[in-house]
Formats: C-alpha cells, sequence, structure tokens
C-alpha cells in the first residue's frame, strides 16, 4: 500500500480516475497512510484507544489509573472534536482553465479541494465550498456530517473555468457571506494585482476568519519553458504578445519569482498562510500544510 | 584612377546568395502560431525593451551574415586593383632573353642551377601573359630574330621556356639584345616590355651590350633587368694547353704545360690535373692559384703514354680538374703534336770579334738540344737561303737593317708560318724597322734609342698578365720582372689592338711587344744596354718569346670554341670530299680553302661540344683538331645590374627596372597583369565577420 501512496497522490494519475468521491478518497487514505505515526494523529475529548507511552509523549494524556493498576504507561488518545469551520474557495477564472501537463489549474483545485473535503469531514469538521469567479458562483454552507461530502462533489464537479477575473471583488462578495468566523482555504492562480488580493485576505482576517491561499500555477507558467517564437494570447482577453520565449525566459522567471515572493510577503503580513502550488506538485505537500495549519488553529 | 577589375568574373553570378540569410530571417517571420498564456502580462513589461535588443542583434546577425557571404563570393571572383601608372592595361609585346650561355650552367653552394632559376623567372613571365599579348622569346647564344607568339599559347611558350638549356658557349648579348629589340619595334602593340633574365655575368655586358639596353629603353620600351645569380661564385678553369710537349727540365722527360686561372677573391686550394688520353692516365701535376691569378703549370707526361693515330704521330690529350662551380670548363682537350726541339735561326752582325752569346746560351746552354730549343747562328745573308723546313723561329739581334732580298725570304717564312723574334739594341736602325720592316708583320712605330735619363736604369714589369711570353715568369701585372739595370731601349709605340705590349717600364715605355708570330725586344738583349743577361728573368723570358713566336708555327690551329666551325690546316688539297665526325654523333662536310701556302678545311655545321673533331678524306684520316668551350665564360663574377643604370640618359631611367627577387617579379607581373589581388584580406574579413556572428549568436544562446 505504501508503494502506492505517490502515484495515488500523483495529480496526474488522479485526474485519470472518472469519479471525484474515489479521487478524494484515494488521495486522503493514501495520505494518511504515509501519516502514521505521525504527530498529526489528533487528540480529542473523545476517548479513541491506548496507546503505549513513549518517551517524549507529553504526561498530561498519560492514563494515571492505568499506570497506578498496572504499574504499565500507557496514553489516553482520543477522538478530536472540534468546531472548526473551513471554507474552501475555489477560482474557476478563465486562466483556472490552463494546463499543460495534463492537468488543468481547476483540474489540480477541485481534486485539492475534494480531497480537503474528504480529510475534513473524516475528522468530524465543517466544510462549505465556494466556487467563484466574477460575477457569479456558487455555494454550499459548511456541514460535518460525511453526508454532507456528496453535494460537495457534485458542486466541485460542475465547476468549469471560465468569466474574467475580477477574483478580488469575489472574496469581498465571499467575506461578506461567510458569518461564523472559521478557516478559509483559498485555492486560485491569483492573477490580479497583488494589492487588491492583500486587501481581500485583509477583509478576511478582519472577520477574524484564518486564512489559509494554495498559490495554484502551471509549471510552465513558473518556468515558461516554451522554445519556439509565437504569439502568446492571454486567456482572459489580455495581451497578445509576439516573443521568442529563449529571449525573454530569465527575465519572465524572475519576475515570476517575484510575484510569488511578494503574494508571499503579503500573507505574512495578513498572517495569513501562503502556499505555492504548481499542479505537478504531489497532493500531500498542500494536505500536510492544511494540517499544520488546523494544528496551530486547535 | 585605379582600375577595380576581377579575374574570376563568373564568380558573381553566386552573388544573389548573400540574400539567402535575407530570406531565411523573412521566412522565419512568417505567421507565427498562438498558443495561449495566463501570465501574457509578465511579458508584456518585457517585451518592448527585450525585443528592440533581440531586434537589433537580429538585424546585427543578419547583416554580419550577409556581408560574410557577399565577402567570400567576391573573394572567389578574385577582385583585383590595377593602379592607374600600371604599364599593362592593354595588350603588350614582351620580349623575354633568357640567357642560355655556358655560365648558366653554374651551380651555387646551394646546389640550385642558374639556369634553373632563369627558367622559372621566364616561366613566370609566360604564365603572366595575357590573351593580347605578343611573346618574343629569345636566348644569348642564338642571334637569330625570335618570332612572336601569341600571349595565350601559354603551353607552347612554356615548353619553348623548358627546352632552354645552358651551352657551352659564350653569350652574344649585343646581337641578341638588337635583335630582340628591333623584332619588339615591329610590333604593333604599344606597350613593350622587354625582360633580360641572366647571371650577369660581368664579361657578358659589353660596352654594345649597354648600348643596346640603352636604345631599348630610350625607344620607349619599359626595361626589366632579371638577375637569377645572388652573387659571384669562385671558379677554376682551364684556359689552354700549350700544344706542343716539351722537354722536362734539364732535359728529363717530357712536359705538358696548361694554363689555369683562378677566378676568386681569395687563393685556390691545390688543384690537382689529371691527364688522360682516352681512358689512360697519362700524367698530372698539382697548382695553387692567388686570387684572380692566371698561370702555366707544367705537368710531366709519360713518353711511352703518348699514342700514334693516323699517318701523323698526334696525341688527344683531355685535362681533368675536379669539378666547381662550373664544370664544362674544368676539362680541357688538346691534339698534341710530337714532341720536338725549337730550331731558332740566331742573326746577327758580325761586328770584329765574336758577339756575345747570350742568347744561345739561353735558349741552348748544353748546345745538344735537350732544353727543347737548337740554335744555329747565321748572319743577315744566311737569310736569303731561309726555308720553313730550316728553321721554326728567326731571331734578329741587334741588326741594322737587312737587305731587300733578305727582308723579303723573312717576310715569306713569316708569312708560311714561322716565328720571328726581333731585339733591338744599339746598332739596329729604329727608322728602318719602323718604316720598312715592321709594317705587315706588327703594329709597331719606333723613336730613336734613348738612355735612362740621369744615369738611372729601367725597371721592367709585367703589363699583360697570362701572356705566354710571361709563362716562366711568376709575376703578376704591375709587379718588378727583375732587379737587374736596364739603361738603354729603343722608344716605341704600339699603335693598334693587334700588337700588345707584354712587358713594359715602371713609366710605362714598352719593352716587350707581341702580335701572333713576332716577338719584339726594345731593348738589348745583350750587356750593352745594362745588366740583364745576368738576371734570374733573362732566360724565361728569351725561351718565351721564341715559344711565343714559334706557336704559330707549330701548326696548331688558334683554339677552337663550341659553336664555331671546326678547322683544320692542311698542306695539300686533298682530291675528295672531307668528312667531319665528333661528339654527339655530329657528322658535317668541310670545305677546303687556300691559306698562305697551304690549305684550310673548315666543316659546314659548327661544333655543338666541347672535344675531338675528326677530319677524314675517303677513309684516309687527315687530322683531329680539339674544340673547347671558350673561356670568356668562366669568369663567374656578375655585375650588379644597377651599375647598368649608369649608362641611361636621365629621361630613360625609370624605364629600366631592376626586379632583383623572386618576391619582386612576382609583385610586379601582379601589379601590371592582374592588378593588386584582395581575395586575402576579403577572405580574412569574411571569416572575422563570421566568427563575430557565431560568438553573438552563442553568446545569445547561452543568456538564453
Amino acid at each position: 500500500m505504501s508503494d502506492d501512496r505517490p502515484r495515488l497522490l500523483d495529480p496526474v494519475f488522479i485526474s485519470k480516475l472518472a469519479r471525484l468521491d474515489l479521487q478524494a478518497r484515494l488521495v486522503v487514505e493514501g495520505f494518511l497512510t504515509g501519516l502514521h505515526r505521525s504527530p498529526y494523529h489528533g487528540f480529542s475529548v473523545e476517548f479513541a484507544e491506548h496507546r503505549q507511552y513513549m518517551p517524549g509523549d507529553p504526561l498530561r494524556h498519560l492514563d494515571w489509573k492505568v499506570l497506578a493498576k498496572s504499574d504499565r504507561k500507557y496514553l489516553k488518545q482520543y477522538q478530536e472534536e472540534t468546531n472548526l469551520r473551513a471554507h474552501l474557495l475555489v477560482d474557476t477564472s478563465a486562466s483556472m482553465g490552463y494546463g499543460t501537463s495534463g492537468v488543468t489549474k481547476l483540474d489540480y483545485a477541485r481534486q485539492l479541494a475534494a480531497s480537503l473535503a474528504y480529510l475534513i469531514l473524516g475528522q468530524h469538521d465543517a466544510v462549505g465550498l465556494f466556487g467563484f469567479a466574477q460575477g457569479r458562483g456558487e455555494q454550499i454552507p459548511a456541514r460535518s456530517t460525511m453526508g454532507h461530502l456528496r453535494p460537495l462533489l457534485l458542486l466541485l464537479e460542475r465547476l468549469t473555468a471560465g468569466g474574467g477575473t475580477d477574483f478580488t471583488a469575489s472574496l469581498h462578495t465571499l467575506a461578506e457571506r461567510i458569518t461564523r468566523r472559521g478557516l478559509v482555504v483559498i485555492l486560485s492562480d491569483l492573477l490580479d494585482e497583488p494589492e487588491k488580493i492583500a486587501q481581500a485576505i485583509h477583509h478576511f482576517r478582519h472577520r477574524r476568519h484564518e486564512v489559509l491561499v494554495f498559490h495554484i500555477l502551471d509549471p510552465q507558467e513558473v518556468a515558461f519553458d516554451f522554445e519556439r517564437e509565437a504569439v502568446y494570447v492571454d486567456v482572459e482577453g489580455g495581451p497578445r504578445v509576439t516573443t521568442r520565449p529563449r529571449e525573454l525566459r530569465d527575465d519572465y522567471r524572475a519576475r515570476i519569482q517575484a510575484w510569488r515572493a511578494r503574494l508571499r510577503t503579503i500573507c505574512i503580513e495578513k498572517r495569513a498562510d501562503y502556499m505555492a502550488l504548481t499542479t505537478d506538485v504531489p497532493y500531500d505537500r498542500a494536505l500536510l500544510e492544511y494540517l499544520a495549519k488546523r494544528s496551530r488553529l486547535l | 584612377m585605379p582600375t577595380f577589375s576581377f579575374l574570376n568574373p563568373g564568380f558573381l553570378w553566386a552573388l544573389p546568395a548573400a540574400a539567402i540569410p535575407l530570406l531565411i530571417h523573412l521566412l522565419s517571420r512568417r505567421r507565427l502560431p498562438e498558443i495561449p498564456f495566463p501570465t501574457t502580462s509578465f511579458l508584456q513589461t518585457l517585451e518592448p525593451r527585450e525585443i528592440r535588443r533581440i531586434r537589433l542583434r537580429e538585424l546585427l546577425l543578419l547583416l554580419l551574415r550577409t556581408l560574410a557571404l557577399l565577402l567570400f563570393v567576391l573573394a572567389f571572383a578574385r577582385p583585383a586593383l590595377t593602379p592607374a601608372d600600371a604599364v599593362t592595361h592593354a595588350a603588350a609585346a614582351v620580349g623575354i632573353l633568357l640567357d642560355d650561355s655556358e655560365s648558366m650552367a653554374a651551380v651555387d653552394e646551394r646546389g640550385h642551377a642558374r639556369i634553373d632559376e632563369a627558367k622559372a623567372r621566364a616561366a613566370a613571365l609566360v604564365e603572366a601573359s595575357r590573351s593580347g599579348d605578343a611573346i618574343l622569346l629569345a636566348s644569348s647564344t642564338r642571334e637569330e630574330a625570335p618570332r612572336p607568339d601569341r600571349g595565350d599559347d601559354r603551353v607552347r611558350l612554356r615548353r619553348a621556356v623548358d627546352r632552354i638549356e645552358a651551352l657551352p658557349r659564350p653569350a652574344s648579348m649585343a646581337p641578341t639584345l638588337g635583335g630582340l629589340r628591333r623584332a619588339m619595334e615591329r610590333s604593333p602593340l604599344p606597350f613593350r616590355e622587354l625582360y633580360v633574365v641572366s647571371d650577369f655575368q660581368r664579361s657578358n655586358f659589353s660596352d654594345a651590350a649597354r648600348a643596346e639596353l640603352v636604345r631599348a629603353a630610350t625607344a620607349g620600351m619599359r626595361v626589366f633587368l632579371v638577375p637569377v645569380a645572388g652573387s659571384s661564385l669562385p671558379n677554376r678553369a682551364f684556359e689552354s694547353i700549350d700544344p706542343e710537349i716539351r722537354p722536362g727540365p734539364e732535359g728529363r722527360g717530357l712536359e705538358l704545360r696548361a694554363r689555369l686561372v683562378n677566378h676568386a677573391s681569395a687563393p685556390s686550394d691545390r688543384i690537382a690535373i689529371r691527364l688522360r688520353e682516352g681512358e689512360a692516365l697519362i700524367g698530372g701535376g698539382d697548382a695553387s692559384l692567388r686570387a684572380g691569378e692566371r698561370a702555366w703549370i707544367a705537368m710531366p707526361i709519360e713518353e711511352r703514354g703518348l699514342g700514334v693515330s693516323g699517318s701523323s704521330r698526334e696525341t688527344r690529350v683531355t685535362a681533368e680538374m675536379d669539378e666547381d662551380a662550373l664544370a664544362t670548363d674544368d676539362v680541357w682537350h688538346a691534339v698534341l703534336g710530337a714532341p720536338r726541339r725549337l730550331r731558332v735561326l740566331r742573326i746577327v752582325e758580325a761586328r770584329g770579334g765574336a758577339p756575345p752569346r747570350f742568347t744561345a746560351l739561353a735558349l741552348d746552354p748544353s748546345r745538344n738540344g735537350a732544353s727543347g730549343f737548337s740554335v744555329e747562328e747565321g748572319s743577315p745573308a744566311s737569310l736569303l737561303s731561309l726555308t720553313a723546313g730550316r728553321a721554326d723561329v728567326v731571331l734578329l739581334e741587334d741588326v741594322a737593317a737587312l737587305s731587300g732580298d733578305a727582308e723579303a725570304r723573312l717576310r715569306a717564312f713569316v708569312r708560311d708560318g714561322g716565328g720571328l723574334v726581333v731585339a733591338m739594341g744599339p746598332h739596329a736602325d729604329p727608322d728602318y724597322y719602323s718604316r720598312r720592316f715592321f709594317p705587315g708583320l706588327i703594329d709597331l712605330s719606333l723613336q730613336s734609342a734613348a738612355r735612362a735619363p740621369d744615369g738611372g736604369s729601367y725597371e721592367l714589369r709585367a703589363r699583360a698578365a697570362g701572356h705566354p711570353i710571361l709563362e716562366g715568369l711568376s709575376v703578376e701585372v704591375g709587379a718588378p720582372l727583375s732587379k737587374a739595370r736596364l739603361t738603354g731601349l729603343v722608344r716605341g709605340n704600339v699603335t693598334t689592338p693587334r700588337a700588345e705590349v707584354v712587358v713594359q717600364t715602371s713609366s710605362g715605355l714598352p719593352v716587350v711587344v707581341a702580335a701572333p708570330s713576332v716577338a719584339v725586344f726594345l731593348s738589348s738583349l745583350s750587356d750593352d744596354w745594362g745588366e740583364l743577361p745576368f738576371s734570374g728573368a733573362y732566360v724565361p723570358l728569351i725561351r718565351g718569346m721564341v715559344s711565343h713566336a714559334a706557336r704559330a708555327e707549330s701548326g696548331a690551329p688558334p683554339s677552337l670554341v663550341v659553336g664555331a666551325a671546326p678547322r683544320m690546316r692542311l698542306a695539300a688539297a686533298p682530291s675528295g670530299g672531307i668528312r667531319v665526325r665528333g661528339p654527339r654523333d655530329y657528322v658535317s662536310t668541310a670545305t677546303v680553302e687556300a691559306e698562305g701556302t697551304g690549305f684550310r678545311a673548315v666543316a659546314l655545321d659548327p661544333a655543338p661540344a666541347p672535344g675531338f673533331y675528326q677530319f677524314d678524306t675517303e677513309g684516309q684520316m687527315l687530322g683531329t683538331v680539339a674544340v673547347n668551350v671558350d673561356p670568356v665564360e668562366s669568369d663567374l663574377t656578375t655585375l650588379p645590374p644597377d651599375s647598368l643604370r649608369a649608362a641611361l640618359p636621365p629621361d630613360a631611367l625609370e624605364r629600366l627596372t631592376v626586379l632583383p627577387t623572386t618576391a619582386a617579379l612576382t609583385r610586379h607581373l601582379q601589379a601590371t597583369r592582374r592588378g593588386e589581388e584582395l581575395w586575402l584580406p576579403l577572405l580574412l574579413l569574411a571569416a572575422v565577420l563570421l566568427a563575430v556572428e557565431i560568438a553573438l549568436a552563442s553568446a545569445r544562446r547561452l543568456s538564453a
């Protein structure tokens, strides 16, 4: 099973599976298998099982009764029970439809969102979903029952890329719409002005939401590894540029890196978490990032 | 204005190839594919600045490629720049005088023959000829006028140059130059160039040859001197062999004398000489000569080795020395007569008492002829019965005057080949000799006898180096002949070049004057005017004069040279035709002419090579003559070609140019025939442009 784990987390492999629920289950189970004995196994108020004490474990979870009776050291593990409400915000603007390695950015975002939803519901947290683009958007409010997974996945499957990139306006709308504080997970390519994005994140933070940004780009958008001279057309009706990639490659890469660094800085300033992803990065990195964020919140 | 031209204009058709980079550039700007890309806004900010830079560089690369291709094509078309003052914008009559005289066979220290170098230069001239040119190729040993050849018939011209070899003949520089000049003047072409390809041997460029060069330059021709010899070469050579075999020292054995010359500015090494009859070695000797010295070398020869051929006793002897720079003059052929004594009829006047016998003692001290001379005493009256069979040489010693009959008999004797030595003295009548006796015999006029001033004496000095009269005296020109005092002499004056002053006083008064068969001593051979008979120079001087006078009588013809018709004297005219055979399958018929009291057979064809030439008639051998190379070619001293400019008038100076090296000739031909070729700089420039293009393109790829 462990041998299959990387494959199950590979976006290209997963994207070949037809059903999103199956995709999400495979991803999360593959991910959790890899997390065996990991520190992310949660602690909750509801007892789950005993585990032998290992040096370094916190003493507050030691089962003193067992120790008194049998002189053996066991830790009590609990089923975690939180009131975390996670809101998955998936960008469906036209640029998210771009992909060069068999997976579009939207595909990647969709699978990552499904996996996150599966994981979150598995941890008995509430999860909601927002697919947003300029002027349109669909929403499923956060709930924590596993039965909630199906409508989530159905909505994810319905999401298609299209429309303009007035991304920040949509974020502001969502910030107003989500009333209870929770964890806002943004899955987007963030193709908007950084200052506007900063304002949108600030808006969420102002509403006391925690924010986790998955910045999803296609590998070609980072590397600009094209060879031939061509007219490069903006997918959202932006500029057309005729160029030889090799002439501009270095400068372009430098600018992309600067842009990502700028976004990271903005997130740090706004006390949001930022993770740069490309569609060839396995999902476990994103899932780990989510778990780390969750553990910080609890 | 310089003229610009292409030597391979056919390549200019490839000029459109220079447009290939431009075409590629334009084709590459076809409709480009559209690729959707979300982050074009990042590209857009980069593009204008970068595109400008890229376009500039692409234009530069395009320019470099186009220029490089253009330069390549132009280089292959061989562009040439002809200076405005080049002589041959139009076709020219080009005369090439190739020196093929014997000296051109000389080999330098590196083993290069002068003739090979000369042929290479002539071939370069032929190669440079153009289609309209008329080429006149002449050689310095053939005097016939050359015929013009078309300049584009290079194959034939090249073969003609290849066929030329150095011949064992002297150069006839003046006649061949004159013939070539006249042939060129007949050419209708406006430009005329005369190239003299030669070693510029000093002896070849006489005043007449220089005058021909001046005539060519002043006639509007451009004269180019092309020297092929880097420097003068030292050379030793035979110049003659005395056909008389003489008794050896003190009458023992036989000896042969050869005259050698050392044309060098340093003394020679020991020169070993071998004498052969056929293959058999019959004698030899060795000698060392000072710088520039000529000397007679006496060598022992075996009597038993002397063979007999035909009806007359004659020996064909070949003298050899080790080969040096010029091999042809290191061999000398001679036909020797039978060893014999010279019979001298000494005529003195009886003046009471026995006359001094200094000369008789000098010639035949033992009175048995062992010295090679036998002396018979006689009075002027005894001349009346003089015949050729009685004496070889008549010596008149202080005879006042001769009777008419005696004088006529003596003249007939000399005419028939007899020799005559006349010595003055206190009794001889200068006026008689000057006015009556000498005319017809020797061109010498006499004045009165003179005594040395203030009781002093005359000092004798050699004037003609290497003259046979001096062969027994090892003296240089201008050196004192003797320390003996000579107090009186008859003042004489040589009137024509046919008479030669051999010995003179330190003040320039002639003492010994020589002409063919005749020698005159202008002082006393007795002790009347000084103590000459007691000096060491006396005996060799007397013997030298008698030998010189007898030489013509000996029957040996004057030295025959290659290129001249072989000839020999005959006592009687043969009844049948005469055939002459010689080396290199030489066969010729001969004509018979009367000569004096005898006859002379002259071959119709010139001798092609040195060697022995045999005359026979109807199976009967008449005799053999030896033909040798002309010694004039042995002196390999070269003339600085620039010195030939001295004779030119100032306005013709620029018409004579010296092309001293192969490179100078090549440059000259390049400039005047093809112009200054520019293909190499163009090719280099194209290579540099390509290198820059590659460097720029590589830098772009690396940065990309």
